[in-house]
């Protein structure tokens, strides 16, 4: 027999993210509609900003973005590719599994930097906030911190529900649900986790004001991506049948 | 038909898989050789997709051996599945990318380079050049079958695995199919077919295997076993125009009765 040669780790990661990349550009009008919701919500809450302060209002439309990436947008293209078997003709070629979600992740990675870069873009243009460039750096870094909480969230969705159609329903309603507790009620858990990606990011972008509060606010964070994205691992099935 | 050399390129020893109680595949043993196709035919739910699973790495058996060209599934998965070329039964490509970036993405992830001559030779010889920038949803049905065949073989593997692949294809692709399956062999390619036609079975398979509640019951080539079984009382009593085919044989050791 010949002799058989693997592709490297990187050929086959560079393949694969130029295929999730521009699986990402087609669906550019979901794309789209996650960025402009929390750009939307920063505009109108315009008169609110001397009220609330620039890092509250921007912290929390971030959010809202971060939201929309790991429950409507992760959770549901990883339901669909599951139920049309795309993973499972991936999974009979020669590369292991993290690479396929290594791929995936760097997308939503790249979106959570880009819903982030549109609120301090439309913060700073329309609302005239600026935030020292540490204030710019580490509430990019939050927003990673948090933005693993919702794909953590979304992982542990699809890894409970095979079915692609109830995976959707779920995710809009838990999304709804987490956005209607983070601007008029109080939940429990559910508001703890939203509070504390607020805090941590509204922290992040005032570092001067970083404390013992928003150093626990961030191990809160970490500890629920952790449990979610650990729960989501372990359940999840790469086939749905 | 035999074209085969005897360098075995997938071989399935004592293969056991079960699903909780349920025993899927029991003590399945069977071998492909380089040139050669192979058919596993059985009933809905005989165990077939259960052991193509187990070939391609996507489920662990309870217990068996499987190497394809020399490598266990188990202790290299990588390299057997380097070896391995796969057609599966459904749709599964990302149906926002194109026929090109299909094919660039699989090329890449076997790590075959794909130069933009290349891939129009490719795309020329499954006379799909016109294609190259439609979706893979946009393609007929053989079309799309025409794709996921030379998908299966972009990176020139020793065995290559075909899930029912002529199912909803008109004759002409079929035999167009058959045709491609056939030059494979030429060239010295292992195939595992699995079908529910055995005209199919009859007309491309050297040796086949039939499997029903997890077992092989018989196996060898179409027409060793319809010489074996034609005074059969129950391939007899199944036979419609006199003559006994492979389906005969087929219905008469699987049973009359219609599988879920």
């Amino acid at each position: 027999m010949p002799t058989t040669t693997i592709p490297s780790n990187a050929t086959v990661l560079s393949s694969l993210l130029r295929a999730d990349f521009t699986t990402q550009w087609r669906n550019r009008k979901s794309v789209i509609l996650i960025l402009l919701i929390p750009v939307i919500i920063l505009i109108a809450w315009k008169g609110l900003i001397d009220k609330l302060g620039g890092a509250f209002v921007l912290s929390n439309c971030i959010t809202i973005g971060l939201n929309a990436i790991g429950l409507m947008g992760y959770s549901n293209a990883i339901a669909r590719d599951r139920d049309k078997g795309i993973f499972q003709r991936l999974r009979v070629a020669p590369l292991t599994a993290w690479s396929i979600m290594a791929s995936r992740l760097a997308v939503q990675l790249a979106m959570i930097l880009l819903v982030t870069s549109a609120v301090f873009i439309a913060g700073y243009y329309v609302d005239h906030i600026s935030l020292s460039p540490a204030g710019y750096a580490l509430g990019f870094a939050m927003a990673f911190v948090g933005g693993a909480v919702y794909l953590g969230l979304g992982q542990a969705i699809v890894g409970l529900i095979k079915n692609a159609e109830t995976v959707n329903a779920v995710t809009r309603l838990v999304y709804f649900v987490f956005i209607m507790v983070g601007m008029f009620a109080e939940l429990g858990a559910l508001d703890k986790l939203g509070e504390a990606v607020k805090h941590i990011l509204s922290a992040g972008m005032q570092p001067q004001t970083w404390n013992q509060h928003s150093t626990t606010a961030l191990l809160v964070t970490i500890g629920y991506a952790v449990l979610f994205s650990g729960m989501g691992i372990k359940w999840f099935k790469w086939s749905s049948k | 038909m035999q074209h085969s050399s005897n360098t075995i390129v997938l071989q399935v020893e004592g293969l056991h898989v079960s699903y909780g109680t349920f025993q899927a595949v029991s003590n399945v043993s069977f071998d492909v050789k380089a040139g050669e196709i192979f058919g596993l035919l059985g009933p809905n739910g005989a165990g077939k997709t259960s052991t193509l699973s187990a070939i391609e790495g996507l489920l662990h058996p309870q217990s068996g051996n499987i190497t394809v060209a020399g490598y266990n599934v188990k202790e290299n998965p990588l390299h057997a599945r380097a070896n391995l070329g796969v057609q599966l039964q459904a749709t599964n490509f990302q149906p926002e990318l194109s026929v090109s970036e299909i094919l660039q993405l699989y090329a890449g992830i076997h790590g075959v380079a794909l130069t933009k001559e290349k891939l129009q030779t490719i795309l020329a010889d499954i006379k799909l050049e016109d294609a190259a920038r439609k979706r893979f949803g946009q393609l007929s049905g053989g079309q799309q079958q025409r794709v996921s065949l030379i998908i299966a073989m972009i990176h020139n593997p020793q065995l290559v695995l075909l899930d029912e692949p002529t199912t909803g294809l008109d004759p002409q692709s079929r035999r167009q199919l058959w045709e491609r399956m056939e030059a494979m062999r030429d060239n010295n390619h292992a195939l595992l077919l699995t079908t529910h036609s055995m005209e199919e079975a009859e007309a491309v398979c050297d040796r086949i295997a039939i499997i029903d509640h997890g077992k092989v019951i018989a196996i060898d080539t179409p027409q060793t076993l319809i010489d074996k079984h034609r005074n059969d009382t129950e391939v007899i009593s199944v036979s419609r125009k006199g003559k006994i085919t492979l389906e005969d044989v087929f219905i008469g050791l699987t049973g009359r009765t219609v599988r879920s």
